[in-house]
């Protein structure tokens, strides 16, 4: 009883002030979204689903949901893939121990800046006359790529600066993980035939299926926020091709419209969307991963 | 199937040599034994042979072939670990075909062969199971299944039991020598139970510190121990040593120490110097109570005796110090009793006290 009463004290005050903090924002989404609340206007009034409903036939909102999902997909994929390769490469090449340390701490470094520095550092890396990438490009005798203003090029861009954050993190978690394992199923597959990029797809990754999952299911959370870099790097442009979600609510809550209502509609829309979806993702992998 | 020859192998790492200069050749067909106690050099011998460890220098061939420097795939070896080292993601089924599906046989061929030896060693049951379902034996037999699967010309087993309760041990262990009549496959295996080793070896490798210490049948190793540290590792009970001094008299050669007089047959201890000091071994399971006029009788006092089932070790102090020796007629001992045992004159060994040598002649 003791130890509940202790828990229960501990736990309560942390867990008040999340969900006051969770509810009563969330609540005032939920609130607004019903309203036609304007910041041009100094009143309002009850709209009901009216917000939702032009959300529905808004074709930049459309836009941008399908700009986050291909944000969602490609920046997962990218930083898990990215850590795997470069990973199991770090395992199979470098044996010493102070090298690898070594090059862990390096790629530590960029996940450790904030994610404007990071931002800006690429805007110059990206820059079309004075960038580093176009010297390098220009070397190879094509002409000056406009990362960012491409609309074609400019949502991978943005992309792979996450991934170069993320996914060189992820890179050393996974070789530490790899590290973790025994040696012996390693050793018996060499003595199976397996050749070295075998060894990994057969043995080594699926053993470490469920911490994967978990750094896919964190950095999925995490790239749902990435509004800070984007509009660092583009501003959701050229027009709207690296407009997310929040990204567009953003604009035209605060920036442009100051429509608050007609965001808040989109921000309690794009919470169950990603509540619906992750729920199922989460089941999905559960049942799979046993 | 294959000989084996391991040719001047040394091992070190980084400045610190753990084996020297061994040599040894197995023939085919043969089941050996590398046995030692932990940090003698027997496991890392055997990684060695499998490919999983460098050679720092030496060659080793199998049928004839070097393979010094091959990868440890193509070596036609087979391993078994002592923790199994089952892929734990993939069914029973899975773990055994995994090396043959990598050879790229044919799927049909493969499922013939899992079935064979799923049938040999008792697994048709479990083939859809995951390893973490199954008990620590059926671990081992898939182990062993996947190891068979794949044919090779050389089977390792890397202290393939110690993992496993003793009667299970028993068992499997007897199941391995079958497998080994049948298969007739060239067999190392490395163990640190000697009792283990007796049982399943056709010839025991004795190591210590990273040298071959003796080698040879069961029966030489137990009954002809080339040093001290070979009597004192094999049979248990352990071997009772005493420090005696060499009395001569003519052909007669007399141990003495203390109220103990041993007399040894002077054709096969002629080197003993008169007034040497030797180091007597004396077995356990060759002594037993003393017949009036036995020969090489010893007497003392006993302290405990110790009921095996079938026999009891008898705890006797004799001048001050502890000795032991088995018989079957131990109901009626009881400590505190003076006792009196022998010894055949021809289980008596004798040791060097300097180099820990036999002083036996050979032959």
């Amino acid at each position: 009883m003791n130890n509940r009463r202790f828990l229960f004290w501990t736990l309560t005050p942390g867990f008040a002030v999340l969900a006051t903090l969770a509810l009563i924002s969330i609540a005032g989404a939920l609130y607004f979204s019903v309203m036609d609340r304007s910041l041009r206007y100094s009143d309002y009034h009850f709209a009901g689903l009216y917000n939702y409903q032009r959300l529905l036939s808004d074709r930049r909102f459309l836009n941008a949901l399908q700009i986050s999902a291909i944000w969602e997909v490609v920046t997962v994929a990218g930083a898990l893939v990215v850590a795997t390769l470069l990973s199991v490469l770090i395992f199979e090449t470098v044996k010493s121990f102070w090298l690898r340390n070594l090059i862990c701490f390096a790629f530590l470094a960029p996940v450790l800046l904030p994610r404007v520095a990071a931002a800006f550092i690429w805007r110059f890396l990206y820059s079309p006359s004075l960038g580093l990438i176009n010297y390098l490009v220009g070397l190879t005798g094509l002409g000056p790529v406009e990362f960012l203003a491409d609309p074609s090029l400019a949502l991978m861009s943005v992309a792979i600066v996450d991934i170069w954050q993320w996914g060189l993190f992820f890179t050393v978690i996974m070789l530490k993980l790899l590290e973790t394992l025994p040696k012996d199923p390693i050793e018996a597959a060499q003595l199976d035939h397996a050749k070295t990029w075998e060894i990994h797809a057969y043995v080594t990754l699926p053993m470490l299926k469920a911490p994967i999952i978990s750094l896919a299911l964190v950095k999925a959370v995490e790239s749902l926020r990435s509004f800070d870099l984007i509009y660092v790097m583009t501003g959701g442009g050229p027009g709207t091709a690296t407009e997310t979600l929040d990204l567009y609510a953003y604009q035209a809550g605060i920036n442009l419209g100051g429509r608050i209502s007609y965001a808040s509609a989109m921000s309690i829309l794009l919470l169950v969307l990603t509540t619906i979806v992750f729920t199922l993702i989460w089941k999905g992998i559960r049942k799979w991963a046993v | 199937m294959a000989n084996i020859q391991c040719a001047n192998i040394r091992k070190s790492y980084g400045g610190h040599t753990v084996i020297e200069n061994l040599n040894l050749d197995i023939a085919d067909h043969e089941f050996v034994v590398f046995l030692g106690p932990s940090g003698c050099g027997k496991s890392t011998m055997l990684r060695m042979i499998a490919g999983l460890e460098e050679i720092t220098d030496g060659t080793v061939s199998i049928g004839d072939r070097d393979v010094t420097h091959l990868h440890p795939g193509e070596r036609g070896v087979a391993m078994v670990f002592q923790s199994y080292a089952l892929y734990p993601h993939m069914t029973v089924e899975e773990n055994i075909a995994f090396g043959l599906r990598r050879q790229k046989v044919a799927e049909d061929e493969i499922a013939r062969r899992v079935k064979h030896v799923a049938g040999l060693l008792g697994l048709e049951s479990f083939l859809e199971r995951k390893p973490k379902n199954l008990s620590g034996g059926q671990q081992q037999r898939v182990a062993m299944a996947r190891a068979m699967i794949k044919t090779p010309k050389l089977f390792l087993f890397d202290e393939p039991l110690s993992n496993l309760d003793a009667k299970l041990r028993e068992k499997l262990r007897t199941e391995i020598r079958k497998i080994h009549l049948d298969l007739k496959t060239t067999t190392i295996f490395v163990t640190h139970d000697q009792l283990e080793a007796m049982t399943i070896a056709d010839r025991i490798v004795l190591m210590r510190a990273g040298a071959i210490e003796q080698q040879g049948t069961p029966a030489e190793i137990f009954d002809q121990p080339a040093t001290r540290f070979v009597a004192d590792f094999i049979g248990s009970p352990a071997m009772n040593f005493r420090d005696c001094v060499v009395n001569r008299d003519g052909d007669r050669i007399e141990l003495a120490t203390g109220s103990m007089r041993l007399q040894v047959p002077s054709q096969e201890f002629g080197a003993l110097a008169h007034g040497a000091t030797v180091e007597v071994g004396l077995r356990p399971s060759k002594m037993d109570l003393a017949a009036p006029g036995d020969q090489n009788s010893i007497t003392g006092r006993i302290v405990l005796v110790e009921n095996m089932g079938s026999e009891g070790q008898v705890i006797v102090d004799v001048d001050g110090q502890e000795m032991s020796f088995v018989t079957k007629a131990f109901r009626t001992l009881e400590p505190g009793q003076p006792v009196s045992f022998s010894i055949e004159p021809a289980s008596i060994h004798v040791f060097s006290k300097e180099t820990g040598r036999s002083l036996r002649k050979a032959g």
